[in-house]
Parts: structure tokens; C-alpha cells; sequence
């Protein structure tokens, strides 16, 4: 096996033959190669981090016409360097009247919570931190322990504007989550299995060709997931100045930032595997190490979506926002579901399940319509519920009074000056 | 109070004798009316004779200058008919001592930060004024600095130009003999080590007082809070401060707080000559100097009569420069309500690039991009340069209506922006005229009122334009007038690039100096904020005796709490964001 | 599938290590000059008034309510999804109707105006 036909493989052989060679008890290897491969995985996502936050910087700046960095090394590539120099010389400020243990925990924690969903990311056929096979059940578990550290960063900080920005997130984050679920749970139950390799290696047709709509609802979940426009009221700086994280400063301002940043790519690398075929793509049976490639192509056009979309968009007001998941998007999740569920189990039973044409054919079918009939519903609710916006009676275009009619008090003025 | 005018027109006199009287002063045009009749006047004048818009309040410290003269403050109303025409002048007076007058809060909603000013800038008592806290000052300033006895901490002279600076040209700065610390003065027993702002107290004490009428059926025992957004907030466009009494995310009171950028602009340009008065109106609202400039020279040159008429040519380039003025700064309001809104800066940076072209124009015409000190009294400062007037024939045909359809079909119909706009910081037509709401605030509301109509001014009436006007009163339909009023204005330019006639610039020679002859006037534009008015009093000396700014920024926020109870924190910043204010204006 | 949790074990620890270390980092290398204004609680400026831990109108909660339903069943149904291929179709319409009835919760919610921000 040469290093570039696996290269991980290779090292990792490596690595197993040095371990066993200095006569390490089993378990030790065990151990030392899980660190290993921890390690690998669990960075892989902060170093991509620190380029994403610059690419971001650039295409914000493009959508606005304007150059974006452009000092710090060729066309500013080292502005997150320059910005990562200075956060860790910033002075720390804690303000007194912060409960500190839940304080200082927080930033660990928004950081923690992402970086472990790494360990479930199939990266190319087989290389994947570990093949859980309940991994998109842990995704989702792990993925609330964001919401942890907010409403810790909120409550800790003993400030208005933080509690405000913290009460909201909850809000947000918890009635999100539900229509993400739903839609996690329609890849699953069309791969039959919750391993996340799995529901890859099931989709000879990405699963986005298959249900669009769990595709538009799972991503719209997640814009609301990692706080970004238009649902960034946790942070909403016109608002609440910075939301939950205002009394933070130096470096742990930067892991919440980094930690947003990181749960972008982290929701956008998910939607990749879930529903863009992840590492799939042409010969990488052949060549494992296209597999990450495609991965992250896939990955970042799901990160340009919520790019486009940050620059492009307006916020939500919070009862909007809590309207849109728990009138719209849950009700169709659930409903999508359902309808999945019940033609794939028809094909079933009229055993034309192996007909992949009649199969993905019924089911974009199903999802138009559905989707057709929410929209149809959704404008219905829309129009009932536009508020009674009041029209004022229309008056006369204000000018002067004809002199042929003289206003009392303006004409005696003249007559006596 | 003799009765001077025979009651033959059925006048205001002939209605109330003996209380109202014409006032004779030389070059006053308006009433005097009895103190303690104010109420009845007002009511009336109000009621039955439709002067129900009542534009500016202030004060005049008419400070005796000789033995024989009479000291006493005056305070001045300019009110209007919304139906149009022009102004009626009412004032009062009252002793120096003790100075009390009648407050017209309650008849005009208008008039209560205006009265607040009044006292305290001047120390006159407003009886019956619900809210009688200082304004621009912090609470616990000593003294009224409007007065003509007040004297700032590095006091020089009472008129520029200062003896040491001209004509003899020994300059010294008086803080160069007078260090700080020295220099300061401080009340009794007060000690700027130890003092703390427990001041604050009056604010909240307001804010829980207007709190008292929402009604507090909760089923939960759950407790109002105090927040403060401002000043150093990312939305307030500047260090302005709203003190909000918050239930959940809800707003029971706000109560805004200002001054945080007061530099007494009144009492400078008191001291400052007519001519350097005209740069520094530049930096009331700093996005529409040239304006500015237009009010503020319309009100000195009504003073100084034939001499002050300005030549056609003039009158067209203020024209054009008012109204591109106009398209700047609404371009400007409509991206940063955007942003309020929550937007990425996107429309903005598009909505400020087209801005940029605007400020080039300013740039080769009057020799700055912002600040531009253009107007003279009788004219302009110097002519269009080559080139510049097609450039702007250019703009105005094709650059501008393009992309003001851009913003318009990138935003107008966009759902979140219309969730978030509509029915949202209702004013109704009654409401925005009692509050002395102006422009856009006036006409989003339903209210036709456009000054350039309404009491036209220049030459206005030669052009063919529709007054803006939609009727919801909301957020929207702000963000609407504005994009209306940008069409408006771009046809007005149009009109004007082409029939703009030949000749000079200015009537008569630049001078250092005007003489003004002594009298008051009040000139008033429609800025692009609103109503800009300038009240000048001449006692035909080189300075204004009183130089007072109705500034629309300030007015328009008196609403601000009536526009925001039972909305949400985020639908205040938006409110704020369309009522287009400019700190410099508001705090003057 | 120890090795599957072993790993994760591991994985948690070092997700917990890798934040710690700038911060750690931060803390030798940045200076650390506090005062007593520095370290007020920031209100734009201005003294915070009252406390903030107060018993603040949380308007929301019942949100959380209906979010803690939806959560505890969609845990029953993630088995159903992948077992999914070993039931028959009786199997599947009795998860259906389980599903409906979460959705007829939903819509009793709705009805009751829970889902109204007051």
C-alpha cells in the first residue's frame, strides 16, 4: 500500500507497526491510536476555520462590491492570523457581577460542542473518526450543547443585554431543532440506518434529488441552528449589541466566534453527507483522497448558500421567527415524513422498491406537492393574518391660502407692517 | 398693552382685546400675547382657526443693553395651518426673574421637548409641562447658558471677532491664561472626585411615571426592567440614548435622553458674525449641510430685504444643490434603516455608493464633500465649474432613476422587510401633526405637507413636482417616501439642469460682513429630514442677537415613545432607524 | 463498538482541551490590568439600574413546553426509522399514526393560542 493510494491508511499503519514494535500493551494501542485519530479529526475543522473565516470575510465583501482584506499576505490571507495574534494579546476583561465558573466554562463549551460532532464526519470511504451507529443521533444530541454554553454565557454574564440575547437563542435553538430532527430523520429512514457513513454509502442518488423539501427544511434549520442571518437575533447587534456574548472579550470572545464560524462549516459539512452524497463522487473507490475533496466542494457551495444569504437578507423579528418553525416548518417536517414513510413502505409492499425510477420519481413527487400545498397553505395563513394595517384618509395637498380669501391673522401682519 | 390695531378684519385682536396685541417692535411681524391668556389663545387659535401645526417654540433673552431698557425673556411660537400658508408669529413674556410661562404640552404634544429645551437652556418654567427635566444639559448642570449673563468657562467676549484676533492681530486663546482646573467652577459642595450619576433618577423616575397607564394584568409575577440602548450602541446612529422600561421583550416607556453631543451650537452662533454662521450650520446635520445652509440663509436674507435677494441663477443652483442634497441623504436613511433592520451593510454600501457620486458633485462645486459652506446671503459662494452641471444632467437622467428602481426592486417587495415594516411605529395624520412631526415623518402619515408647497420658497413654485404622501403611517411607508421623494427630487434637478438661465451668481460683492438690519424672521426649508427652520433676531448689529435652530431630528423624536409602547426591542431600533435622525442635529 | 465509544470518550476530552488552550494561551500573553470601571457590567455606557437576575417576563416558555413533547417522542422515533426495513406495512401505518398524533398536539397547541407570542 503506497501513501498516496490511502494516505491515512498508510499512516496509520505506520503508526500501529511503531506501537506494536516498542511492545505496548493492546490496550495502550487501542488508546494511543484513538488519541491519534481524535486529535486529526477534532482539528481538521478549527484549521479549516481559520482559512473559512477569511473566505467569508472576501465574499461578504464581493457581494458588497468592495475588496474585502487585502493587506495581510496575498489577497489578505493572513488577516485571520493577524486577527487571531491580537485576540490572544486582548486583555481578558471579566466583569465583577459575572457568576465566573459558568462564565469561563461557556467558551469551552460552544467551541466543545462542535468540534465533537467531527467525530461522526465520514471524510471519504473509510476514513470517519468513528462509524457510530447512532450517528445522527449523536450529531443532534451533541449539537445541543451549544445551546448550553449560550444560555451559560447569557445567565453569567449578569447583563441585560446577554440575558435578552440569551433568552432568545434558547427560543430559537430549541424550536429549530425540531424541524431538524424531522428532516434528519427522513435520510435515515431512507438509508435505514443512522450511521452517518451509512446514509453516505446509501445514496446512489444524492438524497437532495430524492426530498428536496427535508433538504430545504434541514437547511433552513440549521441558518436558525448556527444563528445566522436571517435568524441571528441571539447575537443581533443592531439590537442587543452582541447578544449573550457582550461581556466577553479577548480570547474567549474569539471561541465564540470561532465556534460560530466552526458550527457553520460543521452544519454545512453535515448537510453535505446527509443530503449531497457526501465524500461520493467519481473514482474515489480508487483514490480515497478525493473523498475529502469532494466532501468539502460540497460543503463549501452549502457554505456559500449561507453566505449569499448573510449578505443578502434582513433579520427576523423573534415572534416571526418562532412562527416560521413551529406554524410552517414542523408541521410540514412532520408531515413530509409521514408522506416519505408511507410510500416508501407501498413500494414496498408492491415490491418496486429496486425500481429506482418509479422510486424517485414518487418521491419528488410527493415532495412537490407537498411543498406546493404548504406554500398554498402558508400564503392562506399569511393573508389572514397580515395585521389590519389602518389606511388614513386622504386630505388636500397643503398650499398657501388663495389671496382671494384671505386667512385672518396672516393678511393683518401685512397690512400693519 | 394699548389697542393699536382697530378690530376691523375680525383679527385675532378684534377676538381677544387687550390680549392680544400687534407686536410694534421695528422689524417684528407677529403677536404679543398676554401670559397668562396663552392657553385660551392657543386653544382657539387651534381650534377654530386651524392653526394646528405648531412648528417651533423657543426663547429670547432680551437682556436690557441700556439704563433705560426693560429686561425680559420672551418665548416665540411659529405656528402653521397643515393646510398650508404661512406663518403666525405668537409671543410671550415674562419677568427675568422667575421666568414662568404657561405650557402648551397639552394643546400641542410638539412642544414638549421644545419647552424642555426652552428651560434649560434659558431656565424658563413651563407650568403644567409633564416632564419638566433639563434636556441637552445633564441634570445637575448649574446655571441656563442661554442666557445672555451665562458665561462659558473660557469666556472671551460676548460677539466675535475677538479683539485679540482681529483687527489687531495679537493672538492669544484665553485657555492658554487660563488652565483648567482654575478655571472651572462648581456649585457649592460639589466635588468632581467623588461625584457619581446618581442623576439618573430623575430619567427612570419619568420612565416609571409614563409606565403608570399601561395597564399590568399579568397572570405571573414577573418584573419590569430597565435597559439602557445607547448611547454607546451599535443602532442609535451616534451617542444617542433611549432608556427603555422593558417587559419582556416588550416596551412599556422609553424615554430618549440626548445632549450627549451638545456644544450650545446656539450660544456660538450668537457670538459669531451672520456670514460665520453660515459654515457652522454645516454641522447641525452634517448629511445635509447645503440644506442647511438654504434655511439659514432664507431667514437672514429676509431680514436684510432688497439686499439680500438672490439673482435667478442663484436661486437655481441652491435649488439643485437642495434637492440633490435631498437624494443623498435619503439614500443614506433608506440603507441604514437596513441595517437596522438587521442587514449585512449590503444595502447600505449600495444605496452610500450612489451617495459617493452625489458628494463628488458637492466635492467640485463648493470645494468639500460634506461641509460645504456654499450659500451667501443673496446667492451662492461661486458657480457651477465647467463640466459639472452636465454631470449632474447626467446623473439625474441616467444614473440615478436607474438605480433608485434598483433599491426599490431589490427592497420594497422583500417579505421580511414588509413583516417588519408594516404597522409598525404608527403615527396617525392627527397624531403626526400635534406631535409637530415634519417631512417624511409628516407625509408617511398622510399629511400632505411639503414646505416647498405648503409656504413656497425660492423658486419652487416654477417647477412641476408631486408632494410624496402615503397613508399608513408606519415604518414602510417612511421607507416608501423616501424612495418616492427621491423620484421627486430627481425630476426637480431635471427641470432645473435644463432651464437653468445664465448670469451671476450673487447678488452684489462677497462681503466679510453683512449689515442686518434689526428685526426677527424666520426662514424655513423642507430639508430632507423634515421642517428646517432658522429663527434669527438682529438688533442690527454684526451678530444675531438670537440665533435659534428648529432642527427636525430633535422634533421628530418627541413621538419616538409614542411610536414605540407595545413593541418589541427590535421594532424600536427600527422605528429610531426611520425617523432618520442625525445627532448632530438633534443635539446641536 | 467499545471502540466506538472509547473513541469518543477521547474525542470528548480533547474537544474540551482544544478551546482551553488559547484561552490558556491568552491568559500568559495578554496583560491583565483590572479595574473597578473596567469591570462594570456594560450597559452602552451607563450605570446597569436594578438587578438583571430578576423574574423576567419570559415569554417563551411555553415554546419550551411543546419543544420538550416533540423531543421525548422523536427519540422513539429514530428506532422506527431504521428498523424501518423489518416491519410490515401494519408496522409502519401504526408509526404513522403515532406521528399524527404528535402533529394533532401541534395543532391543539396552535388552537390554544400557545404558539401566539403575547
Amino acid at each position: 500500500m503506497s501513501f498516496f493510494e490511502d494516505p491515512i491508511k498508510f499512516l496509520a499503519g505506520l503508526l500501529q507497526d511503531l506501537l506494536v514494535s516498542l511492545n505496548l500493551h493492546p490496550i495502550a494501542i487501542t488508546v494511543i491510536n484513538n488519541i491519534v485519530g481524535a486529535l486529526i479529526v477534532s482539528s481538521v475543522g478549527l484549521v479549516i476555520v481559520i482559512f473559512l473565516i477569511w473566505l467569508e470575510r472576501k465574499l461578504a465583501a464581493r457581494f458588497q462590491d468592495r475588496f474585502g482584506p487585502n493587506r495581510a499576505g496575498p489577497f489578505g490571507i493572513l488577516q485571520s492570523f493577524g486577527d487571531l495574534s491580537k485576540l490572544v494579546l486582548k486583555e481578558d476583561v471579566v466583569p465583577d457581577a459575572a457568576d465566573k465558573i459558568p462564565y469561563n466554562i461557556a467558551p469551552i463549551l460552544s467551541i466543545a460542542a462542535v468540534v465533537l460532532v467531527w467525530a461522526v464526519v465520514p471524510f471519504s470511504v473509510e476514513w470517519i473518526g468513528t462509524d457510530l451507529n447512532v450517528g445522527v443521533l449523536y450529531i443532534a444530541a451533541v449539537g445541543s450543547f451549544g445551546i448550553l454554553s449560550v444560555l451559560m454565557a447569557g445567565w453569567a454574564s449578569n447583563n441585560k443585554y446577554a440575558l435578552l440575547g440569551a433568552f432568545r437563542a434558547v427560543a430559537q435553538l430549541i424550536s429549530y431543532e425540531v424541524p431538524l430532527i424531522f428532516a434528519l430523520l427522513i435520510p435515515v429512514l431512507l438509508a435505514r440506518s443512522m450511521g452517518v457513513n451509512q446514509i453516505v454509502g446509501a445514496q446512489d442518488i444524492w438524497y437532495i434529488f430524492v426530498v428536496p423539501v427535508a433538504f430545504g427544511i434541514f437547511f433552513i434549520a440549521s441558518l436558525a441552528e448556527i444563528g445566522r442571518t436571517p435568524f441571528d437575533l441571539l447575537e443581533a447587534e443592531s439590537e442587543i449589541v452582541a447578544g449573550y456574548h457582550t461581556e466577553y472579550s479577548g480570547m474567549k470572545f474569539g471561541m465564540f466566534m470561532a465556534g460560530e464560524f466552526l458550527h457553520s462549516l460543521t452544519l454545512a459539512v453535515v448537510t453535505a453527507a446527509l443530503f449531497l452524497g457526501g465524500w461520493r463522487g467519481p473514482y474515489v473507490e480508487q483514490l480515497p483522497l478525493l473523498g475529502p475533496l469532494y466532501l468539502f466542494l460540497k460543503a463549501g457551495f452549502v457554505y456559500f448558500l449561507i453566505v449569499w444569504i448573510r449578505s443578502s437578507l434582513p433579520r427576523i423579528r423573534i415572534d416571526h421567527m418562532l412562527d416560521i418553525t413551529w406554524k410552517f416548518l414542523t408541521p410540514l417536517s412532520v408531515v413530509l415524513l409521514m408522506a416519505i414513510a408511507l410510500t416508501d413502505a407501498l413500494l414496498k409492499e408492491f415490491g418496486q422498491i429496486n425500481n429506482t425510477a418509479l422510486y424517485v420519481g414518487a418521491m419528488i413527487a410527493v415532495n412537490v406537492v407537498i411543498a406546493l400545498l404548504a406554500l398554498f397553505a402558508a400564503s392562506r395563513l399569511n393573508s389572514r393574518q397580515r395585521r389590519q394595517i389602518k389606511t388614513f384618509e386622504p386630505r388636500p395637498l397643503a398650499v398657501p391660502p388663495k389671496p382671494a380669501a384671505p386667512a385672518a391673522a396672516s393678511t393683518s401682519e401685512e397690512a400693519s407692517a | 398693552m394699548t389697542e393699536m390695531a382697530p378690530a376691523q378684519e375680525g383679527t385675532l385682536e378684534a377676538r381677544f382685546p387687550g390680549v392680544v396685541t400687534h407686536d410694534e417692535r421695528k422689524g417684528y411681524e407677529g403677536y404679543i400675547v398676554q401670559l397668562d391668556k396663552l392657553t385660551e389663545v392657543a386653544q382657539v387659535l387651534r381650534d377654530d382657526l386651524g392653526y394646528d401645526f405648531l412648528s417651533s417654540v423657543t426663547a429670547v433673552d432680551y437682556l436690557a443693553q441700556k439704563e433705560d431698557e426693560e429686561s425680559y425673556f420672551e418665548v416665540v411660537y411659529h405656528l402653521y395651518k397643515s393646510t398650508g400658508g404661512s406663518a403666525l408669529v405668537l409671543a410671550v413674556q415674562t419677568p427675568r426673574d422667575n421666568p414662568a410661562v404657561p405650557s402648551l404640552t397639552p394643546l400641542y404634544p410638539g412642544a414638549e421637548f421644545q419647552e424642555r429645551e426652552a428651560f434649560d437652556l434659558y431656565g424658563i418654567d413651563f407650568t403644567d409641562h409633564p416632564d419638566m427635566r433639563r434636556i441637552l444639559m445633564w441634570e445637575g448642570f448649574e446655571g441656563f447658558p442661554m442666557r445672555k449673563d451665562w458665561k462659558e468657562p473660557y469666556f472671551e467676549e460676548d460677539v466675535k471677532p475677538f479683539a485679540n484676533r482681529w483687527p489687531g492681530g495679537q493672538v492669544y486663546r484665553i485657555e492658554d491664561h487660563n488652565p483648567v482646573g482654575k478655571n472651572n467652577q462648581y456649585p457649592q459642595g460639589f466635588d468632581p472626585e467623588s461625584w457619581s450619576p446618581a442623576i439618573e433618577d430623575a430619567l427612570y423616575d419619568s420612565l416609571r411615571r409614563s409606565n403608570a397607564e399601561y395597564d399590568e394584568i399579568e397572570d405571573l409575577d414577573t418584573e419590569q426592567v430597565i435597559v439602557n440602548l445607547g448611547p454607546q450602541h451599535p443602532s442609535t446612529h451616534g451617542v444617542f440614548r433611549m432608556a427603555v422600561l422593558m417587559d419582556g421583550e416588550t416596551i412599556v416607556a422609553l424615554k430618549p435622553v440626548m445632549g450627549y453631543l451638545h456644544r450650545n451650537h446656539e450660544k456660538i452662533g450668537e457670538r459669531n458674525t451672520f456670514l460665520h454662521n453660515m459654515p457652522f450650520t454645516d454641522r447641525l446635520d452634517y448629511i445635509t449641510s447645503l440644506s442647511n445652509n438654504f434655511g439659514y440663509a432664507l431667514a437672514v436674507e429676509k431680514l436684510m430685504g432688497a439686499k439680500g435677494v438672490p439673482t435667478e441663477r442663484a436661486e437655481y443652483i441652491r435649488v439643485i444643490m437642495a434637492e440633490l442634497t435631498r437624494i443623498s441623504s435619503h439614500l443614506w436613511a433608506i440603507g441604514f434603516l437596513l441595517n437596522d433592520l438587521g442587514a449585512f451593510f449590503t444595502p447600505s454600501l449600495y444605496a452610500i455608493e450612489e451617495r459617493e457620486l452625489l458628494l463628488d458633485i458637492f466635492e467640485a462645486t463648493t470645494g468639500s464633500r460634506m461641509m460645504n459652506n456654499y450659500f451667501r446671503f443673496g446667492g451662492v459662494a461661486r458657480d457651477f465649474p465647467e463640466g459639472v452641471l452636465e454631470r449632474i444632467g447626467e446623473l439625474v437622467t441616467e444614473r440615478l432613476p436607474r438605480k433608485v428602481d434598483e433599491l426599490d426592486r431589490y427592497l420594497t417587495n422583500n417579505e421580511i422587510v414588509r413583516t417588519r415594516c408594516e404597522g409598525i411605529g404608527v403615527l396617525s395624520p392627527d397624531e403626526a401633526i400635534e406631535y409637530s412631526m415634519a417631512g417624511p415623518m409628516l407625509r408617511a402619515s398622510g399629511v400632505p405637507y411639503d414646505v416647498r408647497r405648503a409656504d413656497p420658497y425660492s423658486i419652487y413654485e416654477q417647477f412641476d413636482f408631486d408632494v410624496a404622501v402615503r397613508y399608513h403611517g408606519d415604518v414602510y411607508d417612511r421607507y416608501l417616501i423616501r424612495l418616492d421623494e427621491i423620484r421627486q427630487s430627481i425630476r426637480i434637478v431635471q427641470q432645473a439642469v435644463e432651464r437653468i438661465p445664465d448670469g451671476d451668481f450673487l447678488t452684489g460683492k462677497n462681503p466679510y460682513q453683512v449689515r442686518v438690519p434689526a428685526g426677527e424672521a424666520f426662514g424655513r426649508v423642507e430639508g430632507p429630514k423634515g421642517e428646517i427652520g432658522f429663527y434669527v433676531v438682529s438688533n442690527g448689529k454684526a451678530n444675531p442677537w438670537r440665533y435659534h435652530v428648529r432642527a427636525p431630528s430633535f422634533i421628530n423624536l418627541t413621538a419616538l415613545e409614542k411610536m414605540c409602547i407595545g413593541s418589541k426591542v427590535a421594532d424600536v431600533v427600527v422605528v429610531l432607524g426611520s425617523v432618520d435622525i442625525i445627532l448632530g442635529e438633534v443635539d446641536r | 463498538m467499545q471502540d466506538n465509544w472509547l473513541f469518543i470518550g477521547i474525542a470528548v476530552v480533547i474537544a474540551a482541551m482544544l478551546p482551553m488552550l488559547p484561552i490558556a494561551a491568552a491568559r500568559i500573553l495578554s496583560p491583565h490590568r483590572p479595574n473597578r470601571l473596567k469591570n462594570e457590567t456594560y450597559e452602552c455606557g451607563m450605570e446597569t439600574v436594578g438587578d438583571t437576575w430578576v423574574q423576567f417576563k419570559v415569554q417563551y416558555y411555553v415554546y419550551a413546553l411543546v419543544f420538550l413533547i416533540f423531543d421525548v417522542e422523536m427519540i422513539f422515533l429514530f428506532p422506527w426509522a431504521v428498523a424501518y426495513d423489518n416491519l410490515p406495512l401494519l408496522g409502519v401505518i401504526a408509526g404513522l399514526v403515532f406521528i399524527f398524533l404528535l402533529l394533532d398536539g401541534l395543532a391543539y397547541a396552535w388552537r390554544k393560542g400557545a404558539l401566539e407570542w403575547s
